[in-house]
């Protein structure tokens, strides 16, 4: 059994979801309380990963983190090497992928907060950002946890952004499911099967933690 | 200036009707206006406005020598500058937090040994030993209330909004609550403004009434002064009671109380046996009008005076009467006209003990 792509796809994974939480929140905030008449707009572009191909949008990620591109051109001043086929690279695309299986849930869960709750907190003295951290955030926990995890597990099962971003290299950019890609491919269906069986063990998993989370937190915070 | 606060301003909705007020309240001491009117006045927004959580189009507020709003000046101060303490019609309790939580969310910062004596300060003043632990859904509507209003006394603030702060209550709470609220109120170092509909509320809390409708302040002035001499016709509908009179207990029997009114005596019957000074309401169609000397009835009180005004309305006819304090009675014309009601005929208005309503001062 070969655990390489297993471990470099949980840190894949991992790493994803941390920045997602941190990139995703701010995001999640602003659509939950803007009353911008263009805030359709930002909604749709943080929609799109759900409708477009990863191919488009690795394409798109893969021209945009390229040598030629003033991105590529700014990380490769920066750390010496470039973003394309690196891990880093990878990363740059799974959070781009994954931004609304975070961002939706948090905005839902952020939007559906009492407003009464966070004006009386102002009214209270608190600041915006405190309230925030001591309201909004302990009564959206289940849409956060949910946030996470979906785009922890979504970002297991990436593919078609992988192979175009990141390519096929062990250790590096090499997934899970490239790598059970690879394996039908050489006809190891054996090899095949086992690594399916872990991802489908583990997402069944994490899916059961979540809905038991969110069933949970009902009841130690009752709504009302 | 320097201990007063005044509001002037408008509010406007798209769409909805524009909302004026022009408010004055002493700061610094215990004060209560009663922001009355039929729900969609504009009473709530009125208090948004001076919580900081609507802003104004046009107008000023100003508390002592701070500027909370001077739209010319683009001034607008947020809400976390204000210190108000703001009671939310459904409390707004926060359902993730104990009650000690939700009291303490305040004055967090305070070091814990005071914010230990504050929030024991808070249990005691507002009788919520023992639930410290639980959470508001754990809560009756009453301990609820009683939560909410050490919340927001917990910090100390300057002025205490309270937005229908009975409303949410069943109705034998409410008449429970309505008390204490006032008691409480009296004892704290600060005006309030309390919006509600409900007229004994208003008479029970109040030391000003400022009547609401239509998202304009219609009349503002003492209880009795709101209720028995409405300004208009508009206020007289919104008020509902015609005749308020201030009074004291100056005898009891039988379950009666008598009343020393402007040197006649008034029965009227009495539920709780407790308390000095009242405020007796008389509705007008429970005033009933006789010609000529005093009849014998079943009715304890019969008070002679003089028509000042008869004015009809309707099918009816509004009847002021002088009997030493101002009475307003409601006739059919037919009956106005049969006993020929005009200014200065003789009357004998009668009232029955158990159509006086009284209100607790």
């Amino acid at each position: 059994m070969n655990w390489l792509p297993i471990v470099l796809t949980l840190k894949l994974a991992g790493l994803t979801a941390l920045i997602l939480v941190a990139v995703g929140m701010p995001i999640a905030y602003w659509l939950a309380y803007s009353r911008w008449r263009w805030k359709f707009l930002a909604e749709s572009v943080v929609a799109l990963p759900l409708v477009l191909p990863p191919t488009v949008l690795g394409f798109y990620v893969l021209v945009a983190v390229g040598p030629k591109s003033p991105l590529g051109q700014w990380y490769q001043a920066l750390v010496g090497h470039p973003l394309a086929f690196t891990f880093e690279g990878l990363l740059f695309a799974s959070v781009l992928y994954s931004l609304p299986f975070a961002v939706q849930p948090f905005a839902s869960a952020f939007g559906s907060v009492d407003p009464k709750l966070v004006e009386a907190s102002w009214t209270l003295g608190k600041s915006r950002l405190a309230t925030f951290l001591r309201v909004t955030l302990p009564l959206s926990a289940a849409g956060v946890v949910t946030g996470v995890v979906l785009s922890f597990a979504h970002t297991m099962g990436e593919f078609g952004v992988v192979l175009m971003v990141g390519g096929n290299i062990p250790g590096v950019t090499r997934t899970v499911s490239i790598d059970i890609y690879d394996e039908v491919q050489a006809l190891n269906y054996t090899g095949a099967a086992e690594t399916a069986l872990v991802l489908l063990i583990f997402s069944f998993v994490i899916l059961s933690i979540v809905y038991a989370l969110n069933r949970n937190m009902w009841v130690v915070w009752p709504m009302r | 200036m320097a201990d007063e606060m005044t509001a002037d301003f408008e509010k406007r909705y798209n769409g909805g009707p524009t909302i004026r007020a022009a408010l004055g309240l002493p700061v610094g001491r215990s004060h209560v206006t009663v922001l009355f009117g039929p729900s969609g006045a504009g009473k709530t927004t009125v208090l948004r406005c001076l919580a900081g959580l609507e802003r104004p189009e046009r107008g000023r507020i100003r508390f002592a020598s701070e500027t909370w709003v001077d739209t010319d000046a683009g001034v607008m101060a947020p809400p976390q500058a204000r210190g108000v303490g703001y009671l939310f019609q459904d409390y707004a309790l926060f359902p993730h937090l104990t009650v000690a939580g939700n009291i303490t969310y305040a004055i967090h910062d305070l070091d814990s040994r005071e914010r230990r004596a504050r929030l024991d300060e808070m249990i005691r003043l507002l009788r919520l030993e023992g639930l410290e632990d639980r959470r508001p859904a754990q809560l009756s509507g009453g301990q609820q209330q009683r939560v909410a209003l050490a919340r927001v006394l917990a910090r100390r603030p300057r002025l205490l909004l309270l937005d229908e702060p009975l409303s949410a209550l069943d109705a034998p709470t409410r008449e429970q609550l309505r008390g204490e609220l006032r008691a409480l109120l009296r004892g704290q170092r600060m005006p309030t403004l309390c919006v509600t509909h409900d007229w004994v509320e208003a008479l029970t809390l109040a030391d000003q009434v400022a009547v609401m409708a239509g998202g304009r302040i219609l009349q503002t002035g003492s209880p009795d002064s709101v209720f028995s001499r409405p300004a208009n016709a508009e206020v007289a509908a919104i008020v509902g009671v015609e005749t308020v009179i201030a009074g004291k207990v100056v005898g009891r029997q039988d379950g009666l109380a008598a009343f020393d009114v402007a040197g006649k005596q008034l029965w009227a019957v009495e539920a709780s046996g407790k308390g000095e000074e009242f405020y007796l309401c008389i509705r007008a169609e429970d005033v009933i009008l006789e010609i000529g000397a005093q009849p014998s009835s079943s009715a304890r009180n019969h008070l002679a005076g003089r028509v000042t005004d008869v004015r009809p309305a309707g099918p009816v006819s509004r009847v002021a009467v002088d009997c030493g304090f101002a009475l307003t009675a409601l006739v059919t014309r037919q009956a106005a006209q049969d006993l020929d009601l005009k200014p200065g005929t003789p009357v004998t208005a009668t009232v029955k003990a158990s159509a006086i309503h009284l209100i607790p001062r």
